[in-house]
């Protein structure tokens, strides 16, 4: 049998459990529209900046969405290992990682439903984009392998720490304080030039270029990183920084989540 | 084909604990087994490694041939658990429990509607499980355990926490279970009085050892069909010479605390008591009883057993 059966089993399993939870989809959606349709406005009053910035700060939520949604969902975890049916699931003939993934499927998903959400919420506001079809793909695909990274950091802590207070005090140093120097308000070029360089090594700094790239066609964001000529070489070196990270990210969680499972 | 085999087993946790110090065991096809004793005994310790949630240090351990450290994919698909603490998604219903069991087990749901009728679930399945009571819970996780009708079904530590009456009610469930299935039951308790009504063999673990494994016949009957028991004021080893000076008492007597409890074998109660009369023995009280499985503990362990518990 292929792992596809018992993780469309494991990933429903989890799925259910979100729906009965209200705060896993709506909550994390609250900070980054409040971003998107009151600050980026009244950002864009206050400094006298044009239109586009608008877009600009829309694009930068994004990159917190994906961080906090994903670390409410690995609060999930948690919750799982404390008082659900975890301990049923490890005694499960499915190899443990599949647990994981049928986590992570989940995540996926809400995370897209989420950013489906924000941008339609951003358009309604007003607020335009300039997306080629093309430009949409390196959007999606940036969002996938940024969540996926993202999931895999939550996943991570989740195995590491014993309890829920423990969680919840360590997710604004990972899913927060990135977003500040990663070019999410301002471009990165803005920071001191210590700070820049830093920048430039955070996965959501590549992401968020990534994701203006698609959704807006803008590369500023990639030549900050790169400073090269091209735009497409820009974004393919981005994309496997980011695909790297979700990749990494992803085969830590599988190890550690065996790892806490196993005595 | 054993459904259990234990070999040389051992576990020493990070910090040098050793947890389980190289037990030897075999479960029968269809045999129900307690691993009795108190907490900090090894038996979850046990339990986890042959679940593969543990990893052993040394020794093998079988699931129906199956290698638990090799092949835990194989074992894992012969096996089910009953955990002590409720493991259960207190959002989902019932049912859905018992679907995904059978969905990760790969069993089909056939076995689900006799389950739920047998073990009084039907008026239940469909709600949350949050809203069952203890007892509610704890006979839904065995339909579940059962849905995927297992050759090795371990049940840890299953009434503890639960009321008397609920805890009655369960135990003529899992003795039920020996009826209605092949399966073999691999039970732990610190509960005597289930062990001897349940189990067809007991291991008795202490510190980590088996020290006593046979049926619970053969075990009270080592210490023979009455024992006599005495409260005495100071000095009870001193109490104690004096009775196997006179042969009253032999080596398998015991004391916990100020009592004295004597194996008599093939002598008579009246005829003990008399010569601890005749020996001047001041004590409190004094008198004759059948053994129970908490003497076999006691002269196995030093310790008593619901106390450790």
């Amino acid at each position: 049998m292929t792992a596809l059966a018992p993780t469309a089993t494991l990933a429903r399993r989890r799925f259910q459990l979100t729906a009965r939870t209200p705060r896993e989809l709506f909550v994390p959606l609250l900070t980054p529209i409040m971003f998107a349709l009151v600050i980026a406005p009244a950002l864009k009053a206050a400094l006298h900046t044009d239109a586009a910035y608008e877009s600009f700060v829309a694009i930068g939520t994004v990159g917190l969405l994906i961080p906090l949604n994903t670390m409410f969902a690995g609060l999930g975890a948690i919750v799982d290992r404390e008082s659900g049916a975890q301990r049923e699931l490890l005694a499960a003939p499915v190899p443990r990682a599949l647990i994981v993934l049928g986590n992570l499927t989940v995540a996926v998903a809400v995370t897209a439903l989420q950013l489906t959400t924000l941008i339609a919420v951003a358009r309604l506001r007003g607020i335009h984009f300039h997306a080629s079809t093309t430009g949409v793909l390196w959007f999606v695909g940036t969002a996938l392998l940024f969540t996926i990274g993202m999931y895999g950091a939550a996943e991570t802590l989740a195995s590491r720490v014993p309890r829920q207070e423990e969680y919840i005090a360590r997710v604004p140093a990972i899913a927060i304080l990135p977003w500040f120097l990663a070019g999410a308000l301002f471009p990165i070029t803005a920071l001191t030039s210590g700070l820049t360089w830093i920048a430039k090594f955070l996965p959501l700094t590549h992401g968020l270029a990534l994701l203006r790239y698609g959704l807006n066609g803008d590369a500023t964001g990639l030549h900050s990183i790169w400073k090269l000529s091209d735009p497409t070489a820009m974004a393919g070196l981005s994309l496997a920084v980011v695909a790297v990270f979700a990749a990494l990210l992803t085969a830590v969680s599988i190890r550690a989540f065996a790892r806490s499972a196993l005595r | 084909m054993l459904a259990i085999e234990v070999s040389k087993l051992r576990k020493v946790y990070a910090g040098g604990i050793e947890a389980v110090k190289g037990i030897d065991f075999e479960v029968a096809p269809g045999e129900v087994f307690g691993l009795l004793g108190p907490n900090g005994a090894g038996k979850s310790t046990t339990i986890g490694m042959l679940t593969t949630t543990v990893a052993p240090t040394s020794g093998t351990a079988r699931l129906a041939g199956f290698d638990v450290g090799k092949e835990p994919l194989r074992a894992r698909s012969v096996s089910s658990v009953v955990f002590q603490d409720p493991v259960v998604d207190r959002a989902l219903t019932g049912r859905r429990h018992l679907e995904l069991h059978a969905r990760l087990w790969r069993a089909g749901a056939g076995a689900i509607g006799g389950l739920v009728e047998a073990l009084g679930l039907a008026e239940l399945i469909d709600r949350p499980v949050g809203s069952y009571s203890g007892g509610e819970r704890r006979r839904l996780e065995i339909a579940r355990a059962l849905v995927s009708q297992p050759r090795v079904l371990f049940l840890d530590e299953p009434t503890v926490g639960l009321d008397p009456r609920i805890r009655h009610e369960l135990l003529d469930v899992i003795a039920g279970l020996r009826a209605r299935s092949e399966t073999t039951l691999l039970l732990t308790t610190h509960y005597l009085d289930e062990a001897e009504q349940l189990c067809d063999r007991i291991a008795i673990m202490h510190a980590g050892r088996i020290v006593a494994l046979d049926t619970p016949g053969a075990l009270l009957a080592g210490l023979g069909r009455e024992l006599l028991e005495l409260r005495v004021p100071g000095d009870v080893s001193a109490a104690a010479l004096a009775l196997r000076t006179r042969g009253i008492a032999g080596d398998d007597a015991f004391a916990v605390g100020s009592t004295l409890t004597v194996p008599l074998h093939d002598r008579a109660g009246a005829e003990a008591i008399a010569a601890v009369g005749d020996l001047g023995l001041a004590a409190m009280s004094i008198g004759t009883r059948e053994p129970t499985l908490d003497d076999v503990y006691l002269r196995l362990t030093g310790g008593r057993l619901a106390e450790a518990a």
